[in-house]
C-alpha cells in the first residue's frame, strides 16, 4: 500500500533580545514565554513518545540567535527568575481562585504544576541549557536538527549583497556546529523567502535541502511534474521542498484552522490585563506595565468580548477530534493522488515552533496525538526530508520561482510602506562593512575585535524580525530602536576605522552587550577573500 | 481577538491611552468619563472605516490592547544606549531597485550634494526623472523599452510598476535642464519579474485533470481559500477565461 509521508519541520526562532543593563526587560519575555510554553513542553512530549517507543521523525530548525540566547548564562538566570516569579503568582492564584473564582481553580493548579515541572526539568534534566535535550533526541534518531540564517534575515531583499547572504549562511552553519557538534544538512529559509540562485550559497556550505513557500514550484518557468508532493532538485543539486498549504492551513489559519475552535483557550485573555493593578503589580513590569502572565482562564468562545470559562476536558475532546480530522484529510489526499504519482507522496508541513503551546495552547497535545495516531497506521509515516531524499534520490530538476510565505506571496511584508525605509540604511551598512573588510583585511587584536563587532551589528540589523514587527505595528518602537541602535553601533566602528582608530571603551561595552556569535570573522564580508577560501 | 478587561485598567493606563488618542482633557476626566470618551471615539473611527468600505476595522477592545502594548514597549526604550539618528540619505549618487512582488519594485536613491550643486549651477530650472527600462536580457545597456517618471528633487524613493512578466527591469535617475539637455546620474541593478509556465499553457491545465489536481490540491485550503499570490491568481484567471471561452 502506498504510504503518505509527512515531513514536519518546526522552526524555532527568536530575535536576539538581551538587555543585561536592566534588571528586567519586557521584550526578553518573548524568549521566556517560548521556553516555558513551547520548548520545554515540546521536549517533554518528544521524550515521552520516545520512552513509550512511539516512532517519529521530525525536523527542527534552531536559529543561531535563539541558540545563543538559550546558552547565555545571564538569560538562563533570568529565565529561572521568571519561572520563580510565575510560580509565586501561581500559588497566589490558587488561593484567589479558591476564594473567589472556583471554576478557574483546576486550571490555576495545572498552570502552577506546569511551572513547577518546567523549573525542575530546566535545572535537573537540562542544567539550564535545553539545547542538550534536542541534541539528545537527534542522537537517538528522532529529530533532524537544521539551521537557518544567522539572524533570520529575509534573504531576497539582500539579493544585491552576496557577501551578506554568505555571512548569514556561513555563520549559521558555524553556530550550529558549535551548539550541536554536527554539521547541518538542511536550511530553513527565513519566512520561506527564496530567489532563484539562493541555492548556490547553500551549496557552498554543503547544505543539501531547504523548504519553500507553497506556490514556489507551480509558478516556476518550467512545469513541475509532481506538484508539491515530492521535492525538486535545483540546477545545482540542492533539493527544495514546497510547503503543503492545504494541510498546514488546517493548523495555521486564523480563520478556519483548528486553533480557532471556540472550546480552545483564548490567548489574549490573561490576568496580566484582567486583574486590578494592586493585585497583579508584583508580577508585571515596572512601573505599572501590564504583560501576559500565562494565567488565562477563558475559552475563545466567539468573536465578541463575552468569553466563557475554559473547560480543559472539552478542549481535550476537541484535540482528539482535530487530530482525527487531520489524519482523515491526509488519507483523503492520498486517495486523490493515487495513480497520479510515480512515488509515495511527501507532504511538507512547515510551521513556526512557537505556534504549538504558546499561541495555540492545545497545539502540543494535538501534535502528540497526531504523532501517536500516525504511528499506529500502516498508510502514513512521519519522516524527515533527508529520509525521503534517501528513498528517492532522483527528482525533477527545476528552478523554483521567487516567493515567500508572507502576505501576498513575496516581499511586501518586509518591504512595505511602513518599513521599506530600513533597506537604504542596512544596505549601506553592508557596503561599508565590505569596504572595511577589504581595506582592513586580516587584522589582529583590538582592530580585529572592533571589526568583528561591526560585522555583528550589521548582521543583527538584518534580522527579519525588525521589519516584521514594524509592519505588524506592535512593539514597533522597540524594533525601530533596535535597528537604529545596531546601525548606529556599526557607524561608530566605521567612523573610527576611517580614522584608523579603535574606541576601546566603547568596544568593551559593545562586546558585553551583544555577545552573539563569539567566533565571528569579519573577513567573511570580503568577497575576494571568500572566493579564495572556497577555491582553496 | 484582543480583549482586555478594560474595567481592570488603571486610571493612569486609561489616561495614557486617551493622550495617545488626542483627547485634550485626559488629565481632568475621571475613570468612567475616560472609558466613555474612548469607547465613543473608537466607535466613531470604526463607523468611518466601515463607511469607507474597509471591511476590517479593529474593535475598541483591540485598540485598548494595542495602545497598552505600545505603552509597555515605550517604558524602557528611552534608556536604550547608542541610538543615533540615521541620515535621510547618504553622500553618494546612487539608485537601488528592490523587487517587492511580480508587479511592483521599490526604488530608492540619493544624489550627493556635489552633483546637486553642479546641476543647480548649470541650470536654474533643472528637473529629475526616473527612467524605468525593460531589457531583453540582464544587459542593462540595451533597453528594449522605457518609461519616464517625473520626480521632485526632494523625492528619495518611488514604487515602480512592473507591467510585464518574465522581463528584466532597471531604473535610472536622469536630469534635464530647461533647454532639453540632460543625462543619466545613476542606474540600478536589474530585477527580473517571474513568469509562470502555466500562464501560457493554461489550455493543458484545463484539459488535464490529473495535472490540475497535482498542482492545485496543495494550494487551496479546506475552506477553498487559495495561497495568496497575484501571479497564481493570474494563472487561475487565464484558466477561467479559457473555460469561459
Amino acid at each position: 500500500m502506498p504510504r503518505n509521508s509527512l515531513g514536519l519541520i518546526l522552526n524555532a526562532h527568536m530575535p536576539y533580545v538581551r538587555h543585561p543593563e536592566y534588571p528586567r526587560f519586557l521584550e526578553e519575555d518573548w524568549l521566556f514565554e517560548a521556553i516555558g510554553e513551547t520548548y520545554l513542553p515540546l521536549l517533554r512530549m518528544f521524550r515521552k513518545l520516545r520512552e513509550e517507543g512511539v516512532p517519529f521523525r521530525v525536523t527542527m530548525s534552531f536559529s543561531p540567535t535563539l541558540c545563543a540566547m538559550l546558552s547565555d548564562p545571564i538569560l538562563q538566570g533570568r529565565f529561572t527568575d521568571y519561572l520563580r516569579l510565575h510560580q509565586e503568582l501561581g500559588e497566589k492564584e490558587v488561593e484567589r481562585c479558591t476564594q473567589e473564582q472556583q471554576p478557574c481553580l483546576p486550571l490555576a493548579k495545572s498552570y502552577l504544576e506546569m511551572i513547577n515541572r518546567n523549573l525542575q526539568e530546566y535545572f535537573e534534566t537540562y542544567q539550564c541549557n535545553i539545547l542538550s535535550g534536542f541534541r539528545d533526541l537527534e542522537a537517538t534518531g528522532h529529530l533532524d536538527l537544521i539551521t537557518t540564517a544567522a539572524t533570520h534575515a529575509y534573504l531576497p531583499l539582500y539579493h544585491e549583497y552576496p557577501s551578506a547572504i554568505n555571512a548569514q549562511i556561513e555563520l549559521a552553519v558555524q553556530s550550529h556546529i558549535n551548539h550541536f557538534k554536527k554539521r547541518p544538512k538542511g536550511f530553513w529559509l527565513p519566512e520561506c523567502g527564496y530567489f532563484p540562485g539562493l541555492e548556490e550559497y547553500l551549496q557552498k556550505e554543503e547544505l543539501s535541502y531547504f523548504q519553500l513557500a507553497a506556490q514556489a514550484l507551480v509558478l516556476s518557468e518550467e512545469p513541475v511534474k509532481r506538484g508539491n508532493y515530492a521535492p525538486v532538485t535545483c540546477p545545482n543539486g540542492v533539493a527544495a521542498f514546497a510547503r503543503d498549504y492545504h494541510l498546514t492551513n488546517l493548523v495555521w489559519s486564523n480563520v478556519e484552522g483548528y486553533p480557532t475552535d471556540p472550546h480552545y483557550r483564548e490567548f489574549y485573555r490573561d490576568i496580566g490585563y484582567d486583574l486590578p493593578m494592586e493585585y497583579i503589580k508584583p508580577y508585571i513590569h515596572s512601573p505599572e506595565v501590564r504583560v501576559f502572565t500565562g494565567y488565562k482562564y477563558f475559552a475563545i468562545t466567539g468573536k465578541g468580548n463575552d468569553k466563557k470559562f475554559y473547560v480543559p476536558e472539552l478542549a481535550r475532546r476537541k484535540v482528539q477530534e482535530h487530530a482525527d480530522n487531520f489524519i482523515y484529510e491526509i488519507r483523503q489526499k492520498g486517495r486523490k493522488l493515487a495513480g497520479l504519482l510515480d512515488r509515495e507522496p511527501f507532504y511538507t508541513l512547515a510551521f513556526d515552533a512557537e505556534l504549538f503551546g504558546h499561541w495555540w495552547f492545545e497545539g502540543l497535545d494535538w501534535l502528540e496525538s497526531v504523532l501517536r495516531k500516525v504511528s499506529q497506521t500502516d498508510d502514513m509515516l512521519f519522516e524527515t526530508q533527508l529520509d525521503y531524499l534517501k528513498r528517492y534520490p532522483e527528482s525533477q530538476v527545476l528552478q523554483p520561482a521567487i516567493s515567500s510565505w508572507g502576505e501576498g506571496g513575496y516581499s511586501t511584508v518586509w518591504a512595505g510602506g511602513s518599513n521599506v525605509w530600513i533597506y537604504r540604511h542596512v544596505h549601506k551598512a553592508i557596503e561599508r562593512m565590505e569596504e572595511l573588510a577589504i581595506r582592513f583585511g586580516d587584522q589582529g587584536s583590538l582592530k580585529q575585535r572592533f571589526l568583528n563587532q561591526a560585522a555583528r551589528e550589521v548582521l543583527l540589523s538584518m534580522a527579519s524580525d525588525w521589519p516584521f514587527i514594524i509592519h505588524n505595528g506592535t512593539s514597533s518602537s522597540y524594533a525601530e530602536k533596535r535597528l537604529k541602535e545596531h546601525l548606529g553601533n556599526f557607524n561608530v566602528v566605521y567612523e573610527n576605522m576611517c580614522k584608523n582608530a579603535v574606541n576601546t571603551e566603547w568596544l568593551v561595552k559593545a562586546e558585553k552587550r551583544d555577545i552573539v556569535f563569539p567566533d565571528i570573522d569579519y573577513n567573511m564580508f570580503n568577497q575576494k577573500s571568500n572566493r579564495n577560501r572556497y577555491n582553496g | 481577538m484582543i480583549t482586555p478587561n478594560i474595567d481592570a485598567l488603571s486610571l493612569g493606563e486609561l489616561q495614557y491611552i486617551a493622550r495617545k488618542q488626542g483627547l485634550d482633557d485626559a488629565e481632568v476626566l475621571d475613570r468612567e468619563e475616560l472609558l466613555e470618551a474612548l469607547q465613543e471615539l473608537y466607535e466613531e473611527q470604526e463607523n468611518r472605516l466601515h463607511g469607507e468600505g474597509i471591511s476590517y476595522a479593529p474593535s475598541a477592545q483591540q485598540r485598548f490592547m494595542n495602545t497598552l502594548v505600545e505603552h509597555e514597549s515605550d517604558a524602557n526604550l528611552g534608556l536604550l544606549p547608542g541610538v543615533q539618528r540615521l541620515p535621510e540619505t547618504y553622500c553618494e549618487t546612487r539608485i537601488h531597485l528592490l523587487f517587492k512582488d511580480p508587479y511592483w519594485a521599490h526604488a530608492y536613491w540619493s544624489v550627493c550634494p556635489a552633483d546637486l550643486q553642479r546641476l543647480e549651477q548649470s541650470s536654474e530650472d533643472f528637473s529629475l526623472f526616473l527612467r524605468v527600462a525593460v531589457h531583453e536580457s540582464a544587459d542593462r545597456l540595451r533597453p528594449a523599452d522605457s518609461v519616464d517618471i517625473q520626480v521632485m528633487t526632494t523625492d528619495i524613493s518611488w514604487n515602480i510598476n512592473l507591467p510585464e512578466r518574465g522581463r528584466t527591469y532597471s531604473v535610472s535617475l536622469h536630469y534635464r535642464d530647461g533647454n532639453g539637455n540632460g543625462g543619466m546620474l545613476c542606474q540600478s541593478d536589474t530585477v527580473r519579474t517571474p513568469k509562470s509556465y502555466w500562464i501560457e499553457h493554461s489550455r493543458t491545465l484545463r484539459e488535464d485533470e490529473k495535472t490540475f489536481t497535482l498542482l492545485f490540491s496543495s494550494l487551496v485550503s479546506k475552506g477553498g481559500v487559495m495561497v495568496e499570490d497575484p501571479l497564481l491568481r493570474e494563472v487561475i484567471e487565464h484558466l477561467d477565461a479559457r473555460m469561459g471561452g
